[in-house]
């Protein structure tokens, strides 16, 4: 099996430096200038021109490309146009581990209240209790995410002031202790991560009964049965660990989720996290930012995937890889 | 089932883990606050915090806290809080002109009842100008001292220019030096054109004669400490860490800066620039959504919420009476831009003539006769919008020209118009002229509502005279470059005006030079007004040529100009002592005061 990932990790190398060569050449053919903001009257023409020559954009794209590649081989990602000049791995640093919070909190809730309901609406398939779950998880998981929210604030920060509307911590909350403090981060994260687990959790209950559902139909639980086994051991240690296989999938394409941010909920939460950073560089044409984002997500996509081939072949002794 | 699963040992385990899980990745989100210091804020409970702070939504965080390098209006009014400026200016609502003042001079006195502006926020004492209009120079103040003790001094004025047009820093302020000695060669001769003969005394040379009122306007950059910067090389400028920690002279100073998230500044004890900020605590919050901006605003964890769409008055005062919208304007216009040239003929031979569909200046007459302009401000702006006439604005009551009647709504003159000029209606209805149909697109920047609405209104009434008009959206960066290349026919756009009128930019002839006169308008009389009103000396001088260049622009339409837009903003009720001015939101903020949480009945 090392080997095996061995020569997945080897394969990936060259995959994301394709992704990244495209993106250079992408953003530079789309239209729209990151000196564009220095155009306006009143500032000198010059501005533009200086502001461009700083960031090099002067020089013809292959040049440009060939100093790009002697750079990215060093690991040098270059700097922010549009974040004061910053370090563009500083900028992510700054945003990350807002986005793993965030991020982290749903996926736990996801996967849990997600396999939870699941399996209650397979094993009581058709009853009313698992037409009522089926019923509320199709409603929430069609609901688009910035409604939701909307709708999330209206009603418990306006109508029913329980929860504050946005941002990662009240005023003065240094003044707090450090207890007071992260209570008070509890306390604002409660509406996002709502928000975006119902709408996961939701997904996710569907896929788990869809499965669980047919392995239940399978001999080897009627065996389990008629062995005389207690109905909570045959299904949780018989069925659901079958179950889950399709789940393991999930969990590895979440990896990418986890670090690429939630762009919605982070604009209507005003969390500083990784989806408004990418977005914001995509608008102010931020080249440097842009593919040190995809570089991000490209590369998580990747080790995802390896992650859920592992963890197959580690849930299933039938996978050999 | 539950009950089965809450028994469960395994599923016991689970929690336990994913409570130490949340608990790691609570710690993880918290580490990412640095510079969180216990503060005069912090006393524990929620009601102390906020009587001792004030809280502003902005849209988006501040790039630089430099005043060399800021460019975003939050930068702007952040800066102008922490650092001491040369002078203090003041927009006079009653002429429309702006005042100028130093600790013992005023450029004109002000009109009785305006002028609450302390100059004591000055550096300067006094200044005179040449007998040939050629050099200014300023007395400054002994008693001004930068926040850690080294006293502000010429140097760090003539520092601070060399910084502002130094070409590898690129200042978006570097036009402001476009009359000191050497810029008209290309480069500023900074040892000619800034003497500091002593620390109090400094000296400004112009290469030709400048008015008095311009001369203070481009001599008013922020300097910077020299002492903190010297070290700095210009291509480390940029991203100097220094950048973080700005060191001046103003009522606050800054206190922490979580970058994406807020911006604390505390009331400086020390300033003397006017006096340290009554308030003690302002935080600028980022907020990036609107809706929940107002929502904040209306459960009180904000107190200013900026440009508050008028659709949402009624429902914000109903849920909270502790909020009023204030007013301030006019800066703002919405217009409809026409291609007066054929651009396609303009970027292919260079020669200019006119676009077929709105090369004649009778059919734009008849595009603003034909649109509805009262029913766009009726539908969406109401008593916040006034219709535009031209770009000078009627704040600006010594330039405005107040016998020019806007063109009404008339549909039947605009079809006669349309006729006379060969514009005949086809067999689909559509209007035709050498069988060319009056058809084109008419573009719009995405996620602006209000010409969303005017877009709508427009394409109705242009259609009942027989015009298609199509809508298109485009990203605001492609729709902005597409501008800039001359490439669309038809748009909508606005433009914010400055309080010095100087509007060659946008009309003047020379089309390589006049890089915002987006449609090709030209008429050689527009340069020769604005060219004339630069060489008098008094504004006010100049007021004829700026009732003449009305009238023009208001026979020629080379837009149809819309409507002026009054910004509104959210104030919470327990803030006291604010003035809007048309110079920003926040013109007096040093001055505000917050009334006790005791008082207000949320």
């Amino acid at each position: 099996m090392l080997i095996y990932i061995l020569k997945r990790l080897l394969l990936a190398v060259p995959l994301i430096f394709g992704v990244l060569t495209l993106t250079f050449f992408i953003i530079r053919l789309a239209p729209g200038d990151p000196a564009a903001f220095f155009i306006q009257p009143g500032i000198s023409p010059n501005v533009a021109e200086q502001i461009r020559a700083q960031y090099g954009l002067n020089d013809p794209v292959p040049v440009q490309y060939v100093k790009w590649l002697g750079n990215i081989l060093q690991g040098d990602f270059g700097r922010s146009f549009s974040r004061a000049q910053q370090p563009v791995f500083d900028v992510i640093a700054e945003a990350l581990p807002i986005t793993i919070t965030i991020a982290g909190l749903t996926l736990v809730a996801n996967f849990t209240f997600g396999i939870l309901i699941g399996i209650i609406s397979a094993v009581r398939q058709n009853s009313l209790l698992d037409r009522f779950l089926t019923v509320t998880a199709l409603f929430f998981y069609s609901m688009p995410e910035f409604w939701f929210a909307l709708m999330m604030i209206i009603l418990f920060a306006l109508k029913f002031p329980l929860f504050p509307a946005s941002g990662l911590n009240e005023i003065g909350a240094e003044g707090f202790g450090p207890m007071g403090f992260v209570l008070d981060r509890l306390w604002h994260l409660v509406l996002p991560v709502t928000v975006l687990s119902i709408n996961g959790a939701a997904g996710i209950a569907r896929y788990v009964r869809g499965s669980m559902l047919e392995v239940i139909r399978q001999d080897y639980i009627r065996t389990a049965r008629a062995k005389g086994l207690p109905e909570k051991v045959v299904i949780f240690k018989h069925a659901l660990r079958n179950a889950l296989l399709p789940v393991i999938t999930l969990m590895g394409s979440s990896l990418p989720f986890i670090f690429s941010g939630a762009l919605f909920i982070e604009v209507i939460f005003a969390f500083p996290g990784m989806g408004r950073v990418t977005v914001e560089a995509i608008f102010a044409r931020d080249y440097p930012l842009i593919i040190a984002n995809t570089f991000i997500s490209g590369s998580l996509i990747v080790l995802g995937n390896l992650f859920a081939d592992v963890l197959y072949a580690v849930a299933d002794p039938r996978i050999k890889l | 089932m539950i009950e089965t699963f809450a028994n469960n040992f395994s599923a016991t385990r689970r929690l336990a883990v994913n409570l130490m899980f949340v608990v790691f990745l609570l710690t993880l989100s918290s580490c990412n606050r640095h510079n969180g210091s216990e503060g005069e804020a912090g006393k524990g409970k929620r009601g102390g915090a906020m009587d001792s702070t004030l809280v502003i939504a902005m849209l988006g965080d501040a790039d630089y806290l430099n005043p060399v390098l800021g460019s975003t209006v939050t930068s702007g009014n952040i800066i102008g809080l922490i650092y001491p400026s040369l002078l203090q200016s003041e927009f006079d609502t009653t002429t429309g002109l702006l005042n100028y003042m130093a600790l013992e001079k005023k450029l004109r006195e002000a009109t009785p009842g305006q002028g609450s502006k302390n100059p004591k926020g000055a550096l300067a004492k006094s200044w005179y100008m040449s007998k040939d209009q050629k050099s200014i120079t300023y007395i400054l103040r002994k008693d001004a001292f930068w926040n850690d003790g080294k006293p502000v001094v010429s140097g760090d004025f003539k520092f601070s220019y060399q910084l502002y047009g130094n070409p590898v820093i690129a200042s978006a302020r570097q036009q402001y030096l476009a009359e000191l000695i050497g810029a008209d060669k290309g480069k500023v001769d900074f040892n000619k054109a800034i003497e500091t003969p002593d620390d109090t005394t400094l000296v400004f040379r112009f290469y030709k004669p400048v008015p008095e009122h311009l001369a203070l306007y481009h001599t008013s950059l922020t300097p910077l400490p020299a002492h903190q910067w010297k070290k700095v090389k210009p291509e480390e400028f940029r991203h100097s860490p220094l950048n973080l920690e700005p060191l001046g002279a103003g009522p606050y100073k800054l206190k922490n800066w979580q970058q994406q998230q807020e911006i604390v500044l505390a009331s400086s004890r020390t300033s003397n620039l006017p006096k340290p900020g009554t308030i003690p605590l302002i935080t600028f919050r980022v907020v990036p959504d609107y809706t929940v901006r107002l929502a904040q605003l209306q459960t009180g964890a904000v107190d200013v919420v900026e440009n508050i769409k008028p659709e949402d008055f009624t429902a914000l005062l109903k849920a909270n009476n502790q909020i009023e919208v204030k007013t301030v304007g006019l800066r703002v216009y919405d217009y409809v831009g026409w291609s007066n040239i054929d651009q396609n003929e303009y970027h292919k031979t260079g020669k200019i003539r006119p676009h077929p569909l709105f090369g004649s200046a009778r059919v734009r007459l008849a595009l603003t006769q034909a649109i509805d302009r009262e029913a766009i401000i009726d539908g969406y702006l109401k008593q916040y919008g006034v219709i535009c006439n031209t770009d000078i604005s009627p704040s600006l009551k010594w330039a405005y020209n107040d016998r020019i009647m806007p063109h009404a709504f008339d549909p039947s003159k605009a079809s006669a118009l349309l006729r006379a000029e060969g514009w005949l209606p086809g067999p689909d209805g559509i209007l035709q002229k050498q069988g060319r149909k009056f058809s084109f697109v008419l573009y719009t920047n995405a996620g602006n509502a209000r010409r969303n609405y005017a877009s709508v209104i427009i394409q109705q009434n242009l259609r009942s005279i027989g015009i298609d008009c199509k809508l298109d959206v485009q990203e605001s960066n492609v729709f902005f470059e597409s501008l800039q290349e001359r490439k669309l026919d038809a748009w909508m756009a606005g433009w914010s005006i400055g309080l010095e009128i100087d509007p060659l930019d946008v009309w003047g002839s020379d089309l390589n030079k006049s890089r915002f006169n987006f449609t090709g308008y030209q008429n050689p009389r527009i340069n020769e007004l604005c060219e004339l009103a630069k060489l008098k000396m008094d504004p006010t001088g100049a007021s004829a040529y700026w009732l003449e260049y009305q009238e023009i622009i208001h026979q020629d339409q080379p837009i149809t100009f819309l409507y002026w837009i009054k910004e509104t903003q959210g104030f919470s009720k327990r803030i006291e002592g604010e003035e809007l001015n048309i110079s920003g939101a926040f013109y007096n903020i040093d001055d505000w005061r917050l009334r006790p949480s005791a008082n207000v009945a949320l």
